[in-house]
């Protein structure tokens, strides 16, 4: 299409579904291990068994209480556990455990970048579903993954760009993996979202009908499912059309969307209250115990760096992408001069070593904190210079030990007063054509002089120092 | 009051076919199991009503792994299988 008389506004909200790293499933004992062979984690409880009854995993609420505190939620005094009923081979039971009318956190938020806070409407939890392998016009059903305890995260339709959706998500991965509930792993289905996406026209209150986009696991294909998405909508109410409430899917390799299931199959859970789970109350001092448990967050870990330690605020991003950096970062800087120091060392030689994300969150480096920070304390001290401790750290990166096995005593020596004093009068008595050109107000002629003392002192002098010192003798 | 267009409406559902000269039995039935149910609302209620009758609340398991089941044994009761999974085949 052309150009457009009318802009349309992009109205988004995203349910998210978040594997917990639990040990064991929602309602028995069976391991939430990723992958294995097809049904062998599996047991009469997670592949529905009549007769058999779910007890819920007391870890599970934990996990999720956890979560609600992460996103700043109020964690609810009372909650149930409802049944979602569809039949469909990947629930054996024909339903799913879930929670619709008393979830266990209620509200909370991600602030983005901008300040703009994306409400959350509730998070509950509930039970993943099995794996479908659709092969040769039949479904394999594999339930390895069936009863695997999952957080569902539902926003309000606060994202109003595709920047900020992606932002959204980011910060969602970000926080559930740094309070260690899942590894958020978008590839391996441990992060899903669910993408509601409506158009209006800029400055109309009411929201457009709405379509969902279904089971997006990437970052990028989020962005491109929104985009395309955005500009059907567009396209279909300037031609004159409306759009249909239905549920799409995004099909990777063509980057459009498509129908789901047509409107005879319009989903109809009848939801009710599972009477084989009994009622959770949440006690207050448990709530309490994992607020006091709680890591400082990352939002507030950034906004520390950049307040108290005078970080650049891009700087500090990176330093609190993922925990293990932080508070890598948090050691290396005990008792140091200037933390930015530190984070230039970190982000400028040891990020080259850890170059995918992947190894940026475990963050195992060859240098420990203790060794960067005695490192840092050398070059406070005035003992080396910031050339020498550079070079200093590579070879400590490409080794693991230590400062002190690189730089000698006489690295380190020669630099102090005395020494200094006897540097620059060598200087000055061995180079009289630079001196009198600096007597006669050629300020740079001092440069030579200076040099000279660096030469001599094999770089470690302090050349502002033997410059000031320089000044005064000839001065 | 069930309707046809309930009957039908769970049946499609429940992914059930019924035939149309079985839709007037059944709905008639389904009346029945309503208002047999319906029992219940005509009890006395207590404050707490139905929903947690023996008030109970925060049953759980510790996070400890079991071994799960032999594969075989799973599968047992499948109707099909193939390669250690369910078969679901296409009836379309």
């Amino acid at each position: 299409m052309g150009c457009k008389a009318v802009k349309y506004e992009l109205v988004s909200g995203f349910e998210t579904h978040i594997e917990l790293s639990t040990k064991t499933k929602i309602f028995c004992g069976c391991t939430t291990q990723f992958g294995g062979e097809p049904n062998t984690h599996c047991c009469p409880v997670c592949i529905g068994l009549p007769g058999t009854l779910p007890v819920l995993n007391r870890e599970v609420v934990r996990f999720a209480i956890k979560a609600g505190l992460a996103v700043h939620g109020k964690i609810a005094d009372v909650a149930k556990m409802d049944r979602k009923n569809y039949c469909y081979p990947d629930l054996a039971k024909a339903y799913q455990i879930s929670q619709l009318y008393e979830p266990l956190i209620i509200g909370g938020y991600i602030e983005l970048n901008s300040g703009r806070k994306i409400r959350l409407h509730h998070i509950h939890i509930e039970e993943d579903a099995g794996k479908l392998i659709h092969q040769h016009g039949d479904t394999y059903v594999d339930y390895n993954r069936g009863g695997v305890p999952l957080i569902e995260i539902v926003s309000e339709p606060d994202i109003r760009s595709i920047d900020e959706a992606k932002e959204y998500v980011e910060k969602l991965q970000q926080v559930m993996r740094w309070v260690g509930i899942s590894d958020c792993k978008m590839q391996e289905g441990s992060m899903r979202c669910d993408v509601n996406i409506s158009v209006r026209p800029e400055g109309a209150e009411k929201f457009g009908t709405r379509t969902e986009i279904k089971n997006m696991n990437s970052i990028t294909n989020i962005a491109r499912a929104m985009e395309y998405e955005y500009e059907r909508q567009v396209d279909l109410i300037e031609s004159g059309g409306k759009v249909v409430q239905e549920t799409l899917r995004f099909d990777d390799a063509t980057g459009t969307t498509s129908s789901m299931r047509s409107k005879e199959d319009a989903h109809d859970y009848r939801y009710f209250r599972d009477p084989d789970l009994v009622t959770i109350t949440v006690p207050r001092e448990e709530v309490e115990e994992l607020r006091a448990q709680m890591p400082e967050l990352p939002g507030e870990k950034l906004e520390r760096y950049v307040d108290e330690y005078e970080i650049p605020e891009k700087d500090a991003a990176l330093l609190t992408k993922y925990r293990n950096i932080s508070e890598y970062f948090d050691k290396a800087i005990d008792g140091v001069k200037s933390p930015k120091t530190v984070s230039n060392f970190i982000i400028g030689q040891i990020f080259r070593r850890v170059e995918t994300e992947a190894d940026k969150e475990v963050f195992d480096v060859a240098v420990s904190p203790a060794q960067l920070n005695e490192l840092v304390k050398l070059l406070d001290s005035g003992k080396i210079r910031n050339n020498l401790a550079k070079s200093t750290l590579e070879k400590m990166l490409d080794s693991g030990k230590g400062a002190l096995e690189f730089i000698s005593e006489s690295d380190m020596g020669g630099v102090d007063d005395n020494a200094l004093l006897e540097l620059c009068k060598a200087a000055v008595e061995g180079n009289p054509k630079a001196v009198e050109d600096f007597r006669n107000g050629k300020e740079k002629a001092i440069k030579a002089l200076v040099g000279n003392v660096m030469k001599n002192s094999r770089g470690k002098a302090d050349a502002m120092a033997a410059e000031a010192k320089i000044k005064e003798l000839i001065g | 009051m069930v309707t046809r267009e309930d009957v039908e409406n769970i049946a499609l559902l429940s992914k059930l076919f019924v035939p149309e000269d079985e839709l007037d039995g059944l709905t008639k039935s389904m009346q029945e199991i309503i208002d047999f149910a319906d029992a219940i609302n005509n009890a006395p209620s207590s404050d707490v009503g139905f929903d947690n009758i023996n008030n109970l609340s925060n049953v759980f398991r510790e996070d400890e792994v079991v071994p799960s089941y032999p594969v075989a044994e799973i599968l047992k009761n499948a109707p099909e299988q193939a390669e250690d999974h369910f078969l679901v085949r296409n009836r379309e």
